[in-house]
């Protein structure tokens, strides 16, 4: 695998992968502190 | 009241919204157009148009159902006014005509799932089977009325113990069957060279326009954006449900699904037929899918167990969609207009079974309504910018978006859905144009399969009929101010009760 591909591989997934689990995490953080509140 | 027809948890609204999202266009056609448009700069162009297409539209549609806890006819009708009716009932029927045929797709799905555990092996000629696969009417039907009864039992379950309960059971479960898939290609001798394809970073590409005509086209489809599933199901939120999270939610699990099946697609086509890797991608969607993988993927060690899991995932996928889109129509056309469920989704469930049946026995109908609502998909997605406009783009994301999200929407969001018209003009545009160079002759004929002709001539059937009944459906959706009030106002639909 060459190093070009490599890297734009990485950053896609990062962007793709990485934000999705970031939206998740303060979605279901914010539901976490929701229940606790409660 | 009932709980049946809410959504009760942020998880069980948030996997439903992935379900709707994640079809069978992010295993075989993302994989197929990504590689046949550079790679790396077809990434990148479909990643800004899930930025500025798919999320802004889905956090639009969103909108509409949170505010009016109405399907879309209902929504249009109250976003916009009476007179626009028709728009709602635009926007629910090509999500119908989509599932009509969609479960032909699922049933196809279903049988290479099952042939993968008996007869797919090693040295079967897949051209010839699926060849006879798909001359054989009754063997059509019979798997699309087994796709039908398999969303049929979801939607009549309701929306928690259907819908909810099914997709937080089948999401995490597709991802994890994509997950072992990928890791089983990536693991084949030489598969990272596949990568080199996928993630092929020549972005000189990006100044060639078609990558991002590709691009916006697919993020389009693949997201659901604009078909009418985000409306209903946000119709069916808690009272204050996130808008602006969850959109990225989805866009970004969805583009998630699809590197997912790119990872898994083009690195075992490469590992175990380099030298057929544009054969196989340009094989188009069935081709790529029934003939190479169904050929490539028994090859491998563990072959078997990977082709099930492959088009086990893939007929997950496909359910996840297909209920969706009956709900848009039950919920769009009946239950608003206060039907019991039971009653709904038979109606739904029996025309989209019949609906379904020539597509089931004929390919190139199939053909010829995916051409025609997929487009139709695109215009579902302007009438829905149309109605952020007629209401205000300022208003809804200062009143109805920000005031639940726990992101800020910036006002990026209204140049957004401004420049939603010109993007679409675009997109549609160079869509039309292709089929006028298919059919330089015979553009206007509307018996050509993917013609012009047959997409503009069906559009306007559906349109007229739709405006001229217009008031007549305005009077059937009953006003929110008539329906008993529950405590969860999506449940409070279900009550249908007329003051």
């Amino acid at each position: 695998m060459s190093t070009g591909s490599l890297i734009t591989m990485i950053v896609i997934l990062g962007l793709v992968w990485g934000g999705a689990l970031y939206f998740m995490n303060v979605a279901f953080s914010s539901e976490r502190k929701k229940a606790q509140t409660k | 009241m009932s709980d049946k027809d809410a959504f009760m948890t942020r998880l069980g609204f948030v996997t439903a919204a992935m379900g709707q999202a994640i079809g069978t266009g992010n295993i075989w056609r993302f994989p197929r157009v990504a590689t046949a448009n550079g790679g790396g700069p077809f990434m990148v162009a479909y990643v800004i148009a899930v930025f500025v297409w798919a999320v802004p539209l889905l956090m639009a549609e969103m909108s509409l159902g949170m505010h009016t806890r109405k399907g879309s006819v209902g929504a249009f009708r109250d976003f916009m006014g009476k007179k626009y009716t028709w728009m709602g009932g635009w926007h629910a029927f090509v999500c119908l005509a989509l599932g009509a045929y969609y479960s032909v797709t699922m049933g196809w799905a279903i049988k290479y799932f099952v042939l993968s555990i008996t007869t797919l092996r090693p040295g079967v000629d897949t051209e010839l089977v699926w060849n006879s696969f798909i001359s054989s009417p009754w063997q059509g039907i019979f798997y699309h009325a087994i796709s039908v009864a398999i969303a049929a039992v979801v939607v009549f379950r309701g929306v928690n113990k259907g819908i909810e309960l099914a997709s937080k059971l089948m999401i995490p479960t597709l991802f994890v069957l994509l997950i072992i898939a990928m890791i089983r290609a990536l693991t084949l001798p030489g598969a990272t060279g596949g990568l080199n394809y996928l993630f092929n970073p020549d972005f000189s590409k990006l100044l060639n326009g078609r990558v991002w005509l590709e691009a916006f086209t697919q993020a389009a489809w693949s997201t659901g954006a604009g078909w009418g599933f985000m409306t209903a199901y946000a119709a069916y939120s808690r009272e204050k449900e996130d808008i602006a999270c969850n959109a990225f939610i989805v866009g970004l699990s969805d583009t998630s699904a699809a590197l997912l099946a790119g990872m898994t697609v083009i690195p075992t086509i490469y590992a175990l037929a380099p030298e057929n890797l544009y054969e196989a991608i340009g094989a188009g969607n069935t081709g790529l899918t029934f003939i190479w993988l169904a050929r490539l993927l028994p090859t491998m060690p563990a072959g078997t167990l990977v082709s099930a899991l492959f088009f086990l995932a893939m007929t997950f996928a496909a359910v996840t969609s297909l209920y969706a889109m009956y709900e848009v129509g039950i919920k769009s056309y009946f239950i608003d207009a206060g039907w019991s469920r039971r009653k709904a989704a038979s109606v739904v469930v029996a025309l989209c079974f019949l609906g379904g049946l020539p597509s089931a026995i004929n390919v190139e109908f199939l053909n010829n309504q995916d051409q025609v609502w997929g487009v139709g998909l695109l215009v579902s997605g302007l009438f829905v910018a149309i109605a952020m406009m007629k209401y205000g783009v300022e208003k809804v994301r200062k009143e109805i978006i920000n005031p639940v999200s726990e992101l800020y929407v910036g006002k990026w969001w209204n140049w957004c859905i401004l420049c939603f018209p010109a993007m679409f003009t675009i997109v549609c545009g160079w869509w039309t144009y292709q089929q006028f160079t298919w059919y330089p002759a015979t553009w206007w004929n509307p018996f050509e399969t993917y013609s012009p002709g047959t997409m503009f001539l069906q559009w306007a059937l559906v349109i007229v009929i739709f405006m001229l009944f217009n008031n007549t459906l305005a009077k059937a959706i009953i006003n929110n101010d008539e329906v008993v009030k529950g405590e969860v106002m999506g449940e409070s639909i279900k009550g249908g009760a007329r003051s």
